[in-house]
């Protein structure tokens, strides 16, 4: 029975489980399940088997083999063979030889087929076995070679290597070998089972959230791994200097006092910290500098001060790091805080908050560089989108006595006349398809009200409306109209080589997109939907 | 000093005894791995029993009596079809036959099992029996030609382009071997859906042949399945071929049956000899498996593990999982440990798994319950978020306040609350409804969420944050 250590907080029983497992007998197929750290997970699972597969020292006269396959990177059936095989070996394919694969010494193919496959893990096995029992001085070892196989994110399998899946969980027995394969995956085995009982049921194994004192834990740990990257031993130079250790400690557990809600992916939660460290030392390293003393002398109110300073930073590093609305290595740069940030009176140093709502910012950039009668389009496109075709008539129609626009009164939801549920806001549900005339008929009515006073007189066209009916029919309308096709502010839905029926379109840009434009062109937005925002 | 065992059950072990844990340990693990179905100690013979002497027979009878046989060995999953074939060619290994393992599962075509049965065929007489393998050959001498390596790259593909004709030329030539021939069809009836089934149809004609002629070794082809109506699925001409042979496997038939089989698993005999403490930790092990097999509730989950599913590999699932679970610091099988087993390995309840999920999971879920109630089973992103904002908005504005603070909920950007979302849709809590959502604006796409009311209200209470539970009880 293995014992090694743990260097995973919260890993423990697992650890021990599956180590436990490994060195005994493992089920022919396990599943390992985690919704939430399965980068951490699969680390675990490596380090458990190199401990296993590299240690003399175990026990067992077994000698174990192991091949991690990542289906994200193994897209093809063939990669997923020749990555297991390979590794099981230990063969890496060399340029210089034309990167081969390994060749059993029987000679036989085996990357082309499932068949093939299995024999080629059998005559891995026989040479394993073979340089196993021809290695070892000790006689009482028979050679016994296990295998064991971790396919980690399954479920990219059953997507796109479906026929895979089965022989996969079957393969111990169609092989025929000591062989394990273990599958990782943030799924429940019961969403990717296939159907009919095809596959045997596996060994569950389910890894627990971890709870924020392993989490705090388990990101100190990874400190000294850090530090020892940088070789300099100054303090100025190493960002991880060993010296600094119970500040990061401090630093990670307010860290993660703050983030902790919020995720609880180490990795995620790992590289917010790698952003925001530089700068949380920084000031404490600028004092150092200036006074070339050992900071000591009050570390109790350095702390406090510091935790003052960046609590709310912290907050920002999340909003923009978590969903990656930039990367670390540019907040961190962006965030830094000034020279002697500790003199300044309290509140006058603020993080900068121009990092929020980025993707929308970016497109409205795109967008203000637009002509202006795009943006009519865009704006006509989005109410084509939005308002339900029916209603047309009411919000732009224009009889000869110019009546008062109908708008839908306004009542609170409730239920729909008809008994079913209450109709969700277009906006919310998200575009629907128009078509290209109704859209251009729209930008008519939009034209009308909004632009006329910035035309210059025409003595030709005098009746009424007369202008913008030009305007609109101009081929200038058209191409824009392709134009932001292609700029994907609007999606075509029809076929572009589709003769019968009018093109169809849906708009793509966001609500607040829409809103700024309209505010720019001075068009009252709200106005002109059907229902509109409360 | 002894250990006691009566005194001392929750106690570490003492360092004496720690060799005769390790290999107890170690001995039932090894029997969890392949248990023997066929091991029940009652009077009268099981039907495995039964099974186990009709197959040992049918299997003599082609080996050593050069008899071509065929039949079908059918029993549910776990219920140790395979183990049985298994060791029924074990017994007759002295004669060597040539044993052809197919797997509906892999040779999902005649021509897939057609190749695989000609290179077991060379595998274990050395000779080729088929063109095939020759132009394979032929194709790796041409390697150093560059321009042929699409051709040579294909090769394992041409050999499935082989004319069917071969099919028949192949088949026969299993009746002029020089030893008997065993053929092992896994998920025979998926060898059944085949078109014309003309792979069955060659192996049971050829096992019909054999019976005519006088010179041959014998062939047995033994089908294996777990699907009742598999003999139905046949085709007339090869139904009439078929022996009709049917033998039938069960898993352990009775509670008490189980309940033996897992006791003399959890019992190892002959384990550890020599050690000078054997007896004395026998004992004690003895016993403790005794208690906690006669425990009332161990047995009453043991009962509803067999009242749900007659299936005896979720007994050996979850005898593992207790039995990896034991340290020397607890030494002892535990009530703890089996329910635990019982959640994990058998009934796997869905919420388990979400009771620490981060607070915009939280905020994402109690947001679809709410459009759950309104009457939209499926909802966007967007929807979510509707919901989310008006919430946190009617919070900020109410001018109460608790304990100095204001009772307004954690504020939670949109970019935070879409990724978190994706998160959720890849551990598949929300399952998209829509066919292909390619150019649909992914704020826009519909899911459902997979998670009913009942456990996203558990999950809340679990949280204990009071907002979140005021907010999903609007809900209802």
């Amino acid at each position: 029975m293995e014992e090694t250590t743990c260097n995973f907080p919260g890993y423990e029983d697992f650890h021990y489980e599956l180590g436990t497992l490994f060195s005994t007998y493992p089920p022919p197929f396990i599943y390992v399940r985690d919704p939430e750290t399965s980068r951490t997970t699969s680390i675990v699972i490596d380090s458990i088997l190199r401990n296993l597969s590299g240690a003399s020292s175990v026990p067992t006269t077994t000698k174990i083999h192991y091949a991690r396959v990542d289906c994200v990177s193994s897209f093809t059936a063939r990669l997923i063979y020749e990555s297991i095989i390979n590794t099981l070996v230990g063969w890496e394919p060399t340029w210089q030889d034309g990167c081969g694969n390994w060749s059993s010494p029987q000679d036989i193919r085996w990357n082309d087929s499932l068949d093939s496959f299995i024999h080629g893990l059998r005559a891995a096995h026989a040479h394993l076995s073979q340089q196993k029992a021809s290695t070892s001085t000790d006689k009482t070892n028979d050679g016994k070679v296990r295998f064991v196989i971790v396919v980690e994110r399954a479920e990219r399998l059953s997507d796109s290597l479906p026929e895979l899946l089965v022989p996969f969980t079957r393969l111990a027995e169609l092989a025929r070998l000591d062989l394990s394969v273990v599958f990782l995956s943030q799924v429940e085995w019961e969403d990717i089972k296939p159907p009919l009982g095809a596959s045997p049921d596996p060994y569950y194994m389910d890894i627990q959230s971890l709870s924020k004192e392993d989490i705090v834990r388990n990101l100190i740990s990874n400190f000294p791994a850090l530090s020892k990257i940088s070789r300099s031993n100054s303090i100025l130079q190493n960002i991880y200097h060993p010296s600094l250790k119970s500040l990061y400690a401090h630093f990670i557990t307010i860290l993660c006092d703050v983030c902790y809600p919020f995720t609880h992916n180490l990795q995620e939660l790992q590289y917010i910290a790698a952003a925001r460290w530089p700068g949380f030392r920084k000031p404490l390293l600028d004092e150092y500098k200036e006074q070339q003393r050992q900071m000591a002398a009050d570390v109790e109110a350095a702390r406090m001060r510091l935790n003052r300073l960046f609590n709310s930073t912290i907050t920002t590093a999340l909003d923009a790091l978590l969903p990656r609305l930039t990367n670390a290595a540019d907040w961190a740069r962006d965030n830094e805080p000034p020279e002697g940030v500790f003199s300044l009176p309290r509140g006058q140093w603020q993080p900068q908050q121009q990092q929020q709502g980025l993707t929308v910012q970016q497109q409205d950039e795109n967008m203000t560089n637009l002509p202006r009668i795009s943006k009519f389009i865009l704006i006509a496109s989005f109410i084509a989108s939005t308002n339900p075709p029916k209603s047309d008539l009411r919000m732009f129609g224009r009889g000869v006595d110019e009546r008062k626009r109908k708008r839908r009164a306004t009542k609170a939801a409730g239920k729909s006349k008809s008994g079913g549920p209450p109709k969700v806001a277009q906006r919310l549900v998200g575009p629907t398809p128009f078509v290209l005339d109704r859209m251009i008929a729209i930008l008519g009515a939009l034209l009308e009200d909004n632009d006329v006073e910035s035309r210059l007189a025409d003595r030709q066209l005098t009746i009424p409306g007369e202008h913008t009916d030009m305007e609109i029919a101009r081929v200038g309308i058209f191409s824009s109209v392709m134009e932001q096709t292609s700029m994907r502010l609007l999606h075509r839905t029809t076929h572009a080589d589709r003769l019968d029926g009018p093109p169809m379109f849906k708009c793509a840009i966001s609500y607040d997109a829409a809103t700024v434009l309209a505010k720019e062109l001075k068009i009252t937005l709200n106005d002109l939907l059907w229902d509109p925002i409360a | 000093m002894k250990f006691d065992a009566s005194t001392n059950l929750s106690g570490p072990l003492p360092d004496y005894l720690l060799p005769c844990f390790n290999a107890y340990k170690h001995e039932i693990l090894k029997t969890l791995h392949s248990p023997s179905v066929a091991s029940s100690q009652t009077e009268s013979p099981s039907i495995n029993d039964i099974a186990a002497k009709q197959l040992t027979d049918l299997v003599d009878g082609t080996v050593l009596r050069a008899e071509g046989n065929s039949c079908l060995l059918l029993g549910p999953r776990g219920s140790g079809k395979s183990q049985m074939i298994d060791a029924c060619i074990e017994k007759v290994a002295f004669k060597r036959p040539i044993v052809l393992r197919l797997s509906g599962w892999v040779q999902t075509t005649d021509r897939h099992a057609l190749r695989e049965i000609a290179f077991q065929l060379l595998q274990q007489t050395g000779t080729a029996l088929l063109p095939d393998t020759e132009m394979h050959a032929e194709a790796e001498i041409d390697e150093e030609n560059p321009f042929l390596e699409v051709a040579d790259h294909l090769s394992g593909e041409s050999n499935l382009t082989l004319p069917p004709s071969h099919l028949h030329a192949l088949i026969p030539i299993l009746l002029t071997l020089s030893r008997p021939v065993i053929v092992v069809l896994d998920a025979f009836d998926l060898f059944a859906l085949h078109p014309r089934q003309s792979l069955l149809y060659c192996l049971l004609d050829t096992v019909q042949n054999c019976r005519a002629s006088s010179e041959n070794r014998g062939i047995a082809v033994v089908g294996i399945t777990s699907r009742v109506d598999s003999v139905q699925l046949l085709e007339k001409r090869v139904k009439s071929r078929f022996s009709g042979r049917t033998i039938r496997t069960a898993p352990p038939g009775s509670l008490q049956e189980s309940l033996a089989m897992a006791k003399i698993i959890m019992q190892p005999s002959g384990v550890c000899e020599g050690d000078t403490h054997k007896e004395e930790w026998k004992q004690w092990w003895n016993e403790g498996v005794q208690k906690f097999l006669e425990d009332n509730e161990v047995a009453t989950i043991l009962n509803e593990t067999f009242g749900l599913s007659r299936d005896f590999k979720i007994m050996i699932r979850m005898l593992t999982r207790c039995v990896t679970q034991l340290t020397p610091n607890q030494p002892n099988l535990s009530l703890k440990a089996v329910i635990a087993s019982a959640e994990i390995q058998r009934s796997r309840p869905r919420r388990k798994h979400l009771d620490n999920l981060p607070y915009p999971a939280l905020c994402l879920l109690i947001a679809s319950a709410h459009a759950d109630t309104g009457g939209h089973k499926s909802f966007t992103f967007e929807m979510l978020y509707e919901t989310y904002k008006d919430q946190v908005r009617a919070l900020v504005s109410a001018p109460v306040q608790f304990n100095g603070g204001s009772i307004g909920m954690m504020r939670c950007p949109r970019e935070v609350l879409i990724s978190t979302f994706e998160d959720l849709v890849a551990v598949k809590i929300f399952t998209c409804t829509m066919a292909s959502p390619s150019i649909i604006a992914k704020q826009f796409i519909k899911y459902r969420c997979a998670v009913d009311r009942h456990d996203i209200k558990g999950i809340v209470e679990k949280a204990g944050s009071t907002n979140l539970k005021k907010w999903l009880n609007k809900s209802q």
